[in-house]
């Protein structure tokens, strides 16, 4: 291998050299060469070892979609060689060898492993003794893979932005086809995105001559105000979504029609060793001779099953690469570009190339590289005719075994692959509404069709929008039709002329033999999957097509079977005796292009909601935790002093988060007695009441307080995570019932802060006119005034079970009102501190305590149900129709501790000896100077005095059950 | 008084402070009081900043706009404004969320005389909500492409022309964007959100060149 003399078609820029390196080596190249062409421009065959044996590997499409280049570069593996540019100082190292590319010993697994190692042998192996699996494991793992990931995380991390992008049409190709789509629909109008994975748009123009066409053409459509993205590959569809990855962004681009335009792919022939450095795609050879200089051998072998073959092997020759023969399957002349008198066979003439028709190739030879094939003529299922076989030299066998359209975008949008009679390729049909496909995928590959085809496919895809006629492309739908074009369109099998007109592939056989014995003819690249593991697969039962995949994973690494699938196919119509469209295709999942994780992550911002006191919290070094979609202060540092400061003098904890919703309107009274099991609408103005939400099935969904402020305005609070849930639950029985009610969401307007304590009342009169005098603001009460010349509602309730005042103002003044409370002496408390008192109080967590089965006469609250209320209200039914006296779900009991550590939250309640329950909440009280805690019970158990037992990871916790708040069971304390 | 008057951030003398006044102040911003709010005016350098108006993207911090949410019969409030599109009048833009819900738009000074006036000659609910949704003006070249990294709206001219208005989301949270000028939109959302936004718009920003600017700079 070397570099050839400049090339008309070439993109490098011989005036700039580029060093990097590759395994510590420096590697010079070109601006504009891929890795893998500046290496084999240095000589280099070998690019990679295979996955399961570890064979040595070389390039094989030149295009980036193989996995025989997979790389390392600057620590991130997985990068395709023949497809990434090279940079200055890229760091790029070998992968899946060790200790060096040249010399890895786990080939050992080809050399000796092959008959321990069958397809499937993991599901069947390593499986006993069971104790050993750890160690299996290890082995495994450190043995498979593809690379790998830098070891510390800052060094693995991917800075990736998504960019949403919506258009008109999306054009997924950049080739002739795709270019003229998308040049047709804008200059009609329409907003035209088109995406292409190549480093610029053009496709097969660019290596095939017509080098200044593609880039005419690719200016037009820039000039057309056409957004082109390049070295972007389409990864998928989702439902109109379609993800493009370029470099540190990926788009999600939303259109409104789409034309896939993705060409065909190349397929390798399938023989003894056709997997050895040196054989390559002609497609790939030509591509890498043409675009980047580099000679892939220096005497090749062209073997094919069409023109295209022949097209390669005259541009190898041309370029300076000697072309000892062209092996050529078809044998039938009017098939055959050549045979017919078309111009190839002329030019193979005046070329001196040797033109073996009939014949395939039946075997390579070589040991790190091919250097010998065997060419002959071969039988139906692909044994070669004795006495035809001939040996040839040569360090390049360049092979085509047809062409693929690469279809899976389009059945991944919801198309049907079918087998289209007159070429034998599959093709999507039955395009989904707002799909369309153009070019080589389409079936119309040759450069004349595939123009037309786009056009055609912009035309409509615009039209369809408004913007301009497709009628004008009658002519071209015309001549396309003479071409042999339009085979995806609904009469195309019967079109007349398209099987005169197509020129056509012979079909390969599944795989062609020379007959003797030894080397490998693999039907998968990537995952080292073998003519004879699918023969074994198809004998033990898999012999479908998606029960092979599965077994065999053909198609399932990282080229997601562009090269393997058709090959796989082929050889399970063998095995079965079945037609090749019984056998039939998969869908290719997505990514149908390899992306790294950290490409799909997007940037790293968790959507946290803050408190507008949160400010505060940070000054004051609070613990902050997620508490749902807020940021909390748990504690500042002294949860027990906390809580001892709320119960002696007086404190505040912000409760910002809380959920508040407004409920306003004539019948606001009326829809609350519907949802809340108890009364609302006799609440009198000023008043405050508990309530708790239920499901139709009588489960308790949320808690919190309702306020009434005047005759028609209500305010509800909901748990902190529960604000949306809420209002969603609200918005569908308003609708249901048809209620003359208006509701609103206020939970981000407003702050909320608890101030509680013994020294509460004292430390608010300090700050507003209010009498807040017991008399003058009762227990439950609800009132406006100025506090600290800030306009808030102040409500007296007590989840801490101290006098407390809840005070809710704008929340753009939280934090002057937080420093006021707390510049009048109240200390700062956490979420932990609050959790032990109102442990104490034996107040529930909703969520916390109870789960998505508890009602609220489990919950310690039957006085809240008033069945005998007159509103029906959800969740009634279900209550009224319990099972029996001794409901399945227990009771929610206090209990003690007698001695021993704090039970972890979800440790296990027993009787007799067997699990009954669950610890919900446990924590040690500084002020009891004891661990109490709430759990669920069996209810033969909720009696006080009771003992418990409890299981926490193996340890046994002895409790004993109380129903009675720990502190002021009477409530004394509270409405003082 | 009214029921609600603990909602209003002009119903007493205290200064209001903008949720966006926090993250502003750790990228400079210099703090002052404009219309009862301590708002970012500034951050140190105001030719910059209608630079980045100019040439690529500035996003200011808007929170104190006054807000109301209407409910009820809104056909006359609207003047035939359609769902997606908006209306200006008597110094506020009038725009519709759904049939029956809008949201009406003033600067912080004007928002006590429109909350009253529609109190007493409309017959709907009338509910100040300024302090319930921060907001942000992005405006420059690149707005757009800005919002293209946060928000899944279609802001194109032919889907978001001037003066359309677009409930949806921005930033994975519910949020509304206006479009204000050819170059400029003004992005509502939860007030809770405000830290986590300024965050993920400047990230989006200054990856494109732009900044956080003062009010005086949208002005250029």
């Amino acid at each position: 291998m070397k570099r050839l003399p400049r090339q008309p078609s070439e993109r490098i820029d011989r005036s700039k050299p580029v060093t990097f390196s590759f395994d510590g080596k420096p590697v010079s190249g070109y601006e504009g060469d891929t890795i893998a062409s500046a290496l084999m421009a240095g000589g280099r065959q070998v690019l990679s070892r295979s996955f399961k044996y570890h064979r040595p590997r070389g390039e094989l499409c030149g295009c980036g979609q193989c996995a025989n280049s997979l790389v390392t570069v600057d620590g991130f593996p997985g990068v395709r060689a023949c497809g990434e540019p090279i940079r200055a100082g890229m760091r790029v190292e070998h992968q899946n060898a060790w200790p060096s590319l040249d010399f890895d010993v786990m080939r050992a697994t080809d050399r000796v492993g092959g008959p321990f190692t069958p397809v499937g042998f993991y599901y069947k192996t390593f499986i006993r003794p069971r104790r050993m699996w750890p160690v299996y494991e290890k082995v495994l793992r450190s043995a498979a893979g593809l690379g790998k990931l830098p070891k510390r995380q800052e060094d693995r991390e991917w800075v990736t932005e998504y960019r949403r992008r919506h258009c008109d049409v999306l054009v997924i190709g950049g080739g002739v086809a795709g270019l003229s789509a998308a040049l047709r629909a804008a200059e009609a109008g329409a907003d035209v995105v088109l995406v292409d994975d190549d480093v610029e748009p053009g496709g097969r123009l660019l290596v095939e001559g017509e080098r200044d066409h593609a880039r005419d053409l690719a200016r037009r459509v820039a000039d057309a105000g056409v957004e082109i993205l390049t070295r972007a590959p389409a990864l998928g569809y989702f439902d109109g979504l379609v993800p493009v990855w370029q470099g540190s962004t990926l788009h999600q681009i939303r259109a409104a029609r789409h034309v896939t335009a993705t060409g065909a792919i190349e397929q390798p022939l399938i023989f003894p060793d056709n997997d050895l450095p040196g054989v390559m795609l002609s497609g790939g050879a030509r591509r890498l001779s043409s675009l980047y200089g580099v000679a892939p051998g220096t005497s090749a072998v062209v073997a094919g099953v069409g023109d295209s073959a022949i097209a390669d092997a005259l541009a190898l020759h041309e370029a300076g690469i000697s072309v000892a023969a062209v092996a050529d399957l078809r044998l039938a002349s009017a098939d055959n570009g050549v045979a017919r008198g078309g111009p190839l066979g002329g030019r193979l003439e005046a070329a001196g190339i040797r033109y073996l028709q009939g014949m395939t190739v039946v075997r390579a030879a070589g040991k790190t590289g091919v250097t010998r094939v065997a060419l002959a003529r071969v039988s139906p299922d692909g044994v070669a005719v004795p006495g035809t076989v001939e040996d040839l030299d040569c360090d390049l066998l360049a092979v085509s075994g047809g062409w693929v359209p690469a279809s899976s975008l389009l059945l991944q949008a919801g198309a049907r692959a079918r087998l289209d009679a007159v070429t034998g390729r599959f093709l999507a049909a039955d395009l989904p509404a707002g799909v369309h496909s153009a070019g080589a995928v389409a079936g119309d590959g040759l450069r004349e069709a595939a123009e037309l085809s786009g056009t055609i496919a912009g035309a409509t895809a615009a039209a369809s929008l408004g913007f301009g006629s497709d009628a004008d492309v009658a002519d071209q739908r015309e001549r396309l039709t003479e071409l042999g074009g339009g085979a995806t369109s609904s009469d195309a099998s019967s079109a007349p002329g398209r099987a005169a007109a197509a020129t056509l592939d012979a079909p390969p056989p599944a795989y062609a033999t020379d007959g003797k014995r030894g080397g490998k003819s693999f039907v998968d690249l990537d995952e080292d999957v073998t003519v004879k593991d699918v023969e074994y697969a198809a004998a033990e039962g898999f012999d479908s097509m998606e029960l092979s995949k599965r077994y065999t994973t053909t198609t399932m690494g990282p080229s997601q079977g562009r090269f393997s699938q058709l090959a796989a196919a082929r050889v399970l119509s063998k095995v079965n005796g079945a037609p090749l469209e019984e056998i039939g295709l998969t869908t290719a999942r997505p990514p149908w292009v390899t992306v790294p994780m950290g490409a799909l992550a997007g940037r790293p911002f968790e959507a946290g909601k803050r408190s507008p006191v949160h400010r505060r919290h940070r000054e004051l070094r609070a613990t902050v935790k997620w508490a749902g979609d807020w940021r909390r202060a748990y504690d500042y540092g002294d949860p027990e002093g906390e809580a001892v400061a709320v119960q002696t003098t007086a404190g505040v904890i912000d409760v910002s988060t809380l959920g508040k919703l407004i409920v306003r309107g004539p019948d606001a009274g009326e829809l609350l007695d519907r949802l809340y099991p108890n009364r609302i609408s006799n609440l009198a103005p000023g008043r405050i009441r508990y309530g708790v939400l239920l499901s139709d099935a009588g489960r308790i969904t949320d808690d919190g307080t309702i306020g009434r402020l005047d005759e028609d305005t209500f305010y509800v609070t909901t748990t902190s995570g529960g604000a949306a849930a809420v209002e969603q639950w609200f918005s569908w029985w308003m609708a249901t019932w048809d209620l003359d009610v208006q509701l609103t969401d206020v939970t981000q307007g407003l702050a909320a802060i608890n101030l509680a304590g013994p020294q509460a009342r004292t430390m608010l009169s300090g700050l507003t006119d209010l009498d807040v005098s017991n008399e003058g603001f009762k227990y439950l009460d609800a009132k406006q005034a100025m506090v600290a010349d800030i306009q808030c509602l102040l409500l007296r309730i007590g989840f801490v079970g101290e006098v407390g005042y809840e005070i809710h103002c704008a929340a753009p003044h939280g934090e002057k009102l937080w420093d006021a409370l707390a510049g009048a002496g109240a200390r700062p408390f956490g979420l932990e501190p609050q959790r032990v008192l109102r442990l104490q109080k034996l107040h529930v967590i909703i969520g916390q305590d109870t789960d998505s089965e508890s009602t609220p006469y489990g919950a310690a609250m039957p006085w809240i149900v008033k069945l005998d209320k007159d509103q029906d209200f959800i969740g009634r039914w279900a209550l009224e129709h319990r099972d029996g006296d001794a409901p399945l779900e227990g009771a929610l009991v206090g209990f003690t501790v007698n001695g021993g550590p704090v039970p972890t939250e979800g440790a296990v309640v027993l009787d007799g000896g067997e699990p009954a329950g669950q610890v919900t909440s446990a924590r040690r009280s500084p002020k009891l100077g004891k661990t109490i805690g709430l759990a669920w019970v069996p209810n033969s158990l909720a009696k006080d005095g009771t003992p418990l037992a409890i299981s926490d990871a193996g340890q046994r916790i002895d409790a004993t059950v109380t129903t009675v708040p720990f502190y002021d069971p009477e409530g004394e304390v509270l409405r003082s | 008084m009214s029921a609600l008057a603990f909602l209003q951030v002009d119903g007493g003398a205290a200064v209001a402070r903008s949720p966006f006044a926090t993250p502003a102040a750790a990228a400079g911003a210099a703090i002052d009081v404009v219309d009862g709010w301590e708002v970012p005016v500034g951050f140190g350098d105001l030719a910059e900043e209608r630079r980045a108006v100019q040439e690529t993207v500035g996003f200011a911090d808007r929170s104190s706009l006054g807000k109301l949410e209407l409910q009820g019969t809104l056909g006359e409030l609207l003047d035939g404004a359609a769902l997606g599109g908006t209306v200006k009048r008597d110094d506020a833009v009038w725009c519709p969320v759904s049939a029956g819900r809008a949201i009406a738009l003033c600067e912080a000074g004007a928002t006590a005389s429109l909350r009253t006036r529609l109190e007493e000659t409309w017959d709907g609910s009338v509910l100040d909500v300024s302090a319930t949704f921060a907001a942000l003006t992005i405006a420059g070249p690149l707005a757009r492409e800005t919002f293209a990294r946060f928000c899944a709206l279609d802001l194109r001219d032919s889907a978001t022309p001037v003066g359309a208005f677009r409930p949806g989301s921005v930033a994975r949270t519910p949020g509304m964007v206006l479009r204000e000028a050819d170059d400029r939109w003004l992005m509502l959302f939860g007030a809770a959100y405000a830290e986590y936004v300024w965050t993920v718009v400047a990230d989006a920003a200054g990856r494109l060149g732009g900044r956080p600017v003062g009010l005086g700079a949208l002005d250029a």
